[in-house]
């Protein structure tokens, strides 16, 4: 199985290759951008502008050779790098070193992490065959109960333990409506979130009368690699964030190994595309894909727990907004792979960034920019899912004989 | 096995079977489409329960909850659809669920690749272990599926319809295959409904009828005619009557045609051929050699790359279904039930399928349902459907009457040209027997009929010319007294000829 | 190019593509012969019960709740029909449940819509917010119009803006293969920011009045684009026409669908895309055209919303939106029909409205019961999704009943045996 990791490593030994064509297009594309921004600033719009058409032309041919996906990525990049290079290129330096500065990377971070561990899960319950768009309620769920329990026990760990039981629990109704009572998926998941938001509604009224949730709630820590006091790119960057947000960083290249070199791993991916052969092995499909639908519930619980205990320190309603789906978009479009959803959530994570950044030196279009994901996504989906694939028996439900 | 008793609703599928196996034998299993011979293995394999009688292995009884319990046991079964993950390798599917490890977590992957090269060696069933299923051939593929079980330590290997989907010749390196197995102490139980392959490889024969065993016998005295006796419980017509053909005028004329597949690699190459009024055209060939991308191009379901389609001397341009509908082709499709019928539809919706859009059936785009029922109660009686009336949902109907139901619609449309694909495929003897009929009388009133089977057999019976498939290619095109064995050959392309023009 | 005529989602393993087809409106026709009007009148019961006994569990009087909640949708009202006036709580509330159960037939339409044609709408949220969008801008913008043709240009614009959202997501489908729910779910979002954008303070469609105040609130629809109102004080919500627009978007729903050419298409392509391309229907127009007509329902909901009572929206609304979402409730327990629409919208036009405004009570809190309501609304849609449970609780005590197995038709001879 060629693997995301594969491909890079491939695309360092055979240069010419369409794909290898195509990432080098989408790293110019970036670098475009990269130029018109601190700490580089270049100031005139030629740069990026003619990087911007090289990642173009990158793009093309690789397409044009049959590496839809990268090609196309490079294309898109070539677009957004020079176009938001030219928008940099426009605004002032002040403006610009206030906004792209290294905490940016760490406030990229904080909004990449729901979505990692959002993307994560979802990745397991699809590869094994189960469409899980109820990812949005079950990271609800987390967020909810995980600040409720860390409230009540007066410890983050017990609140991060209990959001993932809570999450773990509504994959569990997921699972069994979509597994044993081969119900629509989609369906299910579409249930599963409406659910979600009942369930957190009424009980956030019922426990804590529509209020907020008292301050000074045990919250989880951060890491600090650097004193309080130190700054400099690192500081700011990574000096200090929070424990979750490495354990998220962490489960990407675990995630990567079990999937991709476990035996488990093997066993789920055969679920996900054929599953009566599977079957016919021994291998117990209804209890792989179970295992992996609460799995992905109970990692989407830890994004909404570390949304409400480890960032927000309190809830209100509703407080995903979303984050769900923008999970399940990081997923798709990083190509239901582990690196793939990791960098697509940086990606979304960014966006996210910027959309709270900007507004304060700007004028209002910035909201905008937490759009910037669900285009993406439709245009990844425009272009890339009719051509790649899905794990081939994802979203059918499969019958014992 | 002994009383084997399985009951799906409204069916009995095994009746009291009893089955008898000995070590190192090949016994074939032998009965028509819907016997009840992959029930019965499916029972052995432990997918299906029982709901009476027993397995007896070694002589003590054993109860198979699931397939895990059958391999453990030492049972394979290679099934007739091949039970594996295209994206994945030839190692990672045979050591699936049985994974060597490292490190007590990690798979090993290397050495999963150097013992299946080691079976692979030491049983002479030469695959690549890191090349990917989706890429190579059926005859491999299935060597895979026997890897699978050789892996698995099998004792007593299930195979069901291996050569359904192989060339005469690649059956034959399958017959050597189980040979060498047998002479290794391994046990076959061979699934077929052909004759000729049960005796030459069977040692012993269980012939399977309507769910029941018929008899148990051994190869020595056992004929065909015999065999086929006991298979269908009566003299079997294997001829079809019918005078010799009137060809007239041309009305389907294919020429260079070039079609490619959905993976984008050219599936017809350069295919040029003439069906004439009043006479049957049968193209063999074995499945995936084109045959399906040809029909889909003259029907107007897939685009061509290039070539020309002409009907009645008119060529087609821009082909679309809709098109060539209206050229005055009619096509009875190769699976009803994906593309003939929507299942869901009543009989009549169903007929109305090509004219929906124009008078009588509507007008300005207003629909009238009585003129839907109307026309369906006259074709429902004129093509003896049964098991419903015109608004009776087409799925609720059996096999051979939703084919009756298709092809109903194809020649009340009075086509000039109609394409029929494996028109018999999973039929009762009865249904085929009538639409063989039909074929031959709907030739002798002049249409031009284009027949794709891989039924041999079928082809050979029906057809005035037939037209051998290879890879795209037209490769051979002979009188219908040919033998099977001449066909076989260029069904595996082993004389390739120039394209006939 | 050579290429299949319908949109084809990637190599399959032969045992799946040779399956009998299975779209998702093909295996809600199986359902619905199966169940008729007792599945979906039982799902409605469980999740009820279920609601109940959540509310039992956490100290309130469940049986008093929900009564409180008819009271609250006004439904103690069809004891004295021939009291219209709206000074009377039940009539105004009942006034009020058919407010809300409009737009719920329209969006519960749009949903229906497109399952019958194989796709899985989930965007009709997203296309009445735009529908929204476009009738407001237009009700602020053409103030010297006549005002049936302002309204009629509003009404117009917001189906049309609606089919537009929606056609993107077909005409991905069609083109790319794009799968609809994944295109429908972005596109929600993305309507939402842009709802968002466009209201909020600076905003483009943010109210002249309200930019100085920093309140990110559109203005009002002129006079002459609003709706007339046929029941109740139109300064009070009263009951707008576009209620019988709703009730006749049934009838020409029904009539699309079972009577016209356009309609055997939309189901056959639904039921089974090869067998239509197959008999030269085309597949790829037809996804194109039946989002676009789905969408066109939702953006209507959206346009008859606002020129009917709501007159301004913000950025808040946007957030709280969610008729679209109830919409696909209302078709799934409507099974995509015109009067099981018809129906489910008025179940959960009543709840909708019962267990917020309408809801006085001393049992059960207003904004929890409002929760109850979504609580519901996901359990409908979870054992709408399963109704294999639920006929199989039915069909076990119709077994008890009779204590004999009832036959069943034999399932596919030929698929369960060789």
């Amino acid at each position: 199985m060629s693997t995301y990791v594969g491909t890079v490593q491939r695309a360092g030994s055979r240069l010419v290759e369409p794909t290898s064509l195509g990432s080098i297009g989408v790293t110019i594309g970036v670098i475009a951008f990269v130029l018109a921004i601190p700490p580089i600033a270049a100031r005139s719009p030629l740069w990026p502008i003619l990087l911007g058409i090289v990642a173009i032309l990158f793009g093309i041919v690789s397409a044009s050779r049959g590496a839809y996906r990268v090609g196309f990525g490079a294309i898109a990049s070539g677009v957004l790098g020079a176009a938001l290079a030219v928008l940099a290129t426009r605004s002032s330096t002040a403006h610009l070193n206030q906004v792209f500065t290294a905490s940016l990377i760490a406030s990229m971070l904080v909004f990449a992490t729901p979505l990692t561990f959002g993307a994560l899960g979802g990745m397991f319950s699809e590869r094994s065959g189960v469409v899980n768009i109820g990812l949005e309620g079950m990271m609800l769920m987390g967020a909810f109960w995980g600040i409720w329990g860390a409230d009540k026990t007066g410890s983050w760990v017990w609140g991060v333990l209990i959001a993932m039981a809570s999450g773990g629990a509504l994959a569990l109704v997921h699972a069994f409506f979509a597994i044993h009572l081969r119900a629509d998926q989609i369906v299910g998941g579409v249930a599963v979130n409406f659910l979600a938001l009942g369930i957190t509604g009424y009980f956030f009224v019922q426990l804590y009368h529509g209020n907020n949730i008292p301050t000074g709630v045990s919250q989880i820590p951060d890491v600090k690699l650097t004193s309080q006091s130190s700054h400099g790119f690192f500081a700011d960057s990574f000096g200090h964030l929070n424990l979750m947000i490495w354990i998220a960083i962490l489960f990407v290249p675990l995630s990567y190994i079990v999937l991709f070199k476990t035996p488990i791993g093997l066993r789920i991916r055969a679920c996900g595309e054929h599953p009566r052969a599977a079957d016919t092995v021994g291998i117990n499909v209804y209890a792989i894909r179970y295992g992996a639908v609460i799995l992905s519930g109970i990692l989407a619980a830890m994004g909404g727990a570390y949304l409400t205990v480890g960032y927000l320190n309190t809830y209100n309603e509703n407080v995903t907004a979303g984050r769900g789906f923008i999970a399940l978009a990081a997923m798709i479009f990083g190509n239901w792979r582990p690196f793939g959803a990791f960098g697509a959530a940086l990606l979304f994570g960014f966006s996210t960034a910027l959309a709270y950044r900007l507004p304060v030196y700007s004028a209002n279009g910035a909201v905008l920019f937490q759009a910037l994901p669900y285009v993406l996504t439709l245009i990844a989906v425009a272009g890339v899912i009719g051509r790649t694939v899905p794990p081939a028996a994802d979203g059918k439900p499969y019958k014992k004989q | 096995m002994r009383g084997i008793t399985k009951r799906f609703p409204g069916v009995v599928a095994n009746d009291h079977v009893d089955l008898d196996l000995r070590k190192g034998e090949v016994h074939a299993l032998l009965g028509e489409n819907g016997a009840g011979k992959s029930t019965l293995m499916n029972i052995l394999y432990g997918l299906y329960r029982p709901d009476e009688g027993e397995i007896l292995l070694n002589g003590k009884k054993v109860v198979f909850s699931s397939a895990k319990a059958a391999i453990d046991r030492g049972i394979g079964m290679v099934h007739q659809h091949f039970m594996l993950i295209p994206v994945m390798t030839v190692a990672e599917n045979i050591v699936l669920e049985i994974e060597p490890t490292k490190a007590g977590v990690l798979l090993d992957y290397g050495k999963a690749v150097e013992r299946v090269r080691e079976i692979s060696t030491q049983y002479g069933l030469a695959v690549d272990p890191t090349a990917k299923v989706e890429s190579i051939s059926v005859g491999q593929q299935q060597r895979v599926e026997i890897l699978k079980a050789l892996y698995r330590n099998a004792e007593v290997l299930i195979l069901d319809e291996p050569t359904a989907v192989l060339t005469p010749q690649e059956a034959g390196e399958l017959f050597a295959i189980i040979k060498s197995l047998q002479e290794g102490g391994t046990s076959v139980i061979f699934i077929s409904h052909k004759l000729n392959e049960v005796l030459e490889i069977a040692d012993r024969i269980t012939v399977l009828r309507r769910g029941k065993t018929i008899d148990t016998v051994p190869r020595e005295g056992a004929t065909e005619d015999g065999l086929a006796k006991l298979m269908v419980g009566r003299e079997v017509l294997l001829r079809v009557d019918k005078k010799p053909a009137d060809a007239g005028d041309v009305l389907l004329e294919v020429s260079d045609l070039h079609v490619k597949d959905e993976r984008g690699l050219p599936a017809v190459r350069d295919v040029s051929f003439v069906v004439r009024a009043g006479e049957i055209v049968g193209i063999a060939g074995v499945e995936g050699n084109g045959q399906s991308e040809l029909i889909e191009a003259i029907t107007g379901l897939r685009h061509p790359e290039s070539g020309h389609v002409a009907v009645a001397g008119v060529e087609v341009h821009h082909p679309s279904a809709r098109r060539m509908l209206d050229a005055g082709v009619g096509h009875i499709p190769e699976d009803r039930q994906r593309r003939g019928l929507v299942l869901e539809f009543s009989i009549a919706e169903n007929i109305a399928l090509h004219d929906y859009n124009a008078a009588p059936a509507s007008r300005f785009g207003w629909l009238f349902p009585r003129r839907l029922i109307q026309r369906a109660r006259d074709l429902i009686k004129e093509f003896d459907i049964r098991g419903g009336g015109p608004t009776t949902p087409g799925g609720s109907l059996s096999g051979g009457n939703q084919q009756k139901v298709v092809a109903a619609r194809e020649i009340a449309r009075d086509p000039k040209v109609l394409v029929a694909a494996q028109p018999t495929r999973g039929l009762d003897v009865g249904a085929i027997e009538y639409l063989h009929r039909r074929l031959v009388e709907e030739r002798d009133e002049g249409r031009a009929i284009l027949l794709i089977s891989l039924e041999l057999d079928e082809v050979l019976s029906l057809s005035d010319r037939i037209l051998v498939m290879y890879e795209g290619q037209i490769v051979g095109e002979h009188e219908p007294g040919v033998t099977e064995e001449e066909i076989g050959l260029e069904m595996l392309g082993a004389r390739r000829k120039e394209p006939v023009a | 190019m050579s290429e299949p005529l319908a949109p084809q989602h990637g190599s399959e393993p032969d045992e799946i593509k040779q399956a009998p087809p299975s779209t998702v409106a093909s295996r809600l026709a199986i359902k619905q012969r199966a169940g008729g009007i007792i599945v979906p009148v039982l799902t409605a019961l469980l999740a009820f019960l279920i609601g109940g006994l959540l509310v039992l569990a956490t100290g309130h009087n469940p049986i008093q709740a929900y009564w409180d909640i008819i009271k609250g949708a006004g439904l103690n009202w069809v004891a004295h029909p021939t009291n219209t006036d709206v000074a009377n709580t039940a009539a105004y509330n009942f006034s009020q449940t058919l407010l809300q159960t409009a737009p719920l037939i329209l969006t519960g339409l749009a949903v229906a819509f497109a399952f019958r044609c194989g796709m899985f709408n989930i965007g009709g949220n997203g296309q009445y917010l735009v529908g929204l969008y476009v009738a407001n801008w237009i009700g602020i913008s053409f103030v010297n119009l006549a005002k049936p043709t302002h309204i009629l240009l509003a009404v117009a614009g917001a189906a049309l803006a609606g089919a537009i959202w929606a056609g993107i997501a077909g005409f991905l489908k069609a083109t790319t293969g794009a799968h609809e729910v994944i295109t429908t779910i972005m596109l929600n979002w993305i309507a939402y920011w842009i709802g968002n954008y466009i209201f909020q303070q600076g905003g483009p469609l943010q109210g002249a009045a309200n930019k100085p105040l920093n309140i990110p609130i559109s203005g009002d629809v002129a006079q002459s684009a609003k709706l007339p109102v046929f029941w109740g004080d139109a300064d009070l919500q009263g009951l707008h026409i576009g209620f019988f627009v709703a009730i006749g978007a049934l009838v020409v729903f029904w009539l699309i669908l079972n009577r016209t050419t356009l309609g055997y298409e939309v189901r056959a392509v639904g039921y089974n895309p090869d067998a239509a391309a197959y008999g030269g229907i085309r597949v790829r127009t037809n996804y194109i055209r039946a989002m676009a007509i789905s969408g066109a329902f939702a953006g209507l909901a959206g346009g008859l919303d606002m020129l009917g009572y709501l007159y301004h929206f913000g950025t808040t609304d946007v957030q709280a939106a969610s008729i679209g979402f109830l919409g696909i409730a209302v078709a799934l327990l409507g099974r995509n029909t015109a009067l099981g629409v018809g129906l489910a919208a008025f179940l959960f036009g009543g709840l909708l409205y019962g267990t917020t405004h309408g809801l006085q009570s001393g049992t059960i809190d207003p904004s929890l019961a409002g929760h109850l309501t979504e609580m519901i609304q996901g359990l409908v849609v979870l054992f709408v999704g399963a109704d294999v449970l639920i006929l199989a609780v039915w069909n076990s005590r119709r077994k008890l009943k009779r204590k004999q197995p009832t036959p069943t038709r034999a399932a596919e001879p030929e698929a369960a045996s060789s």
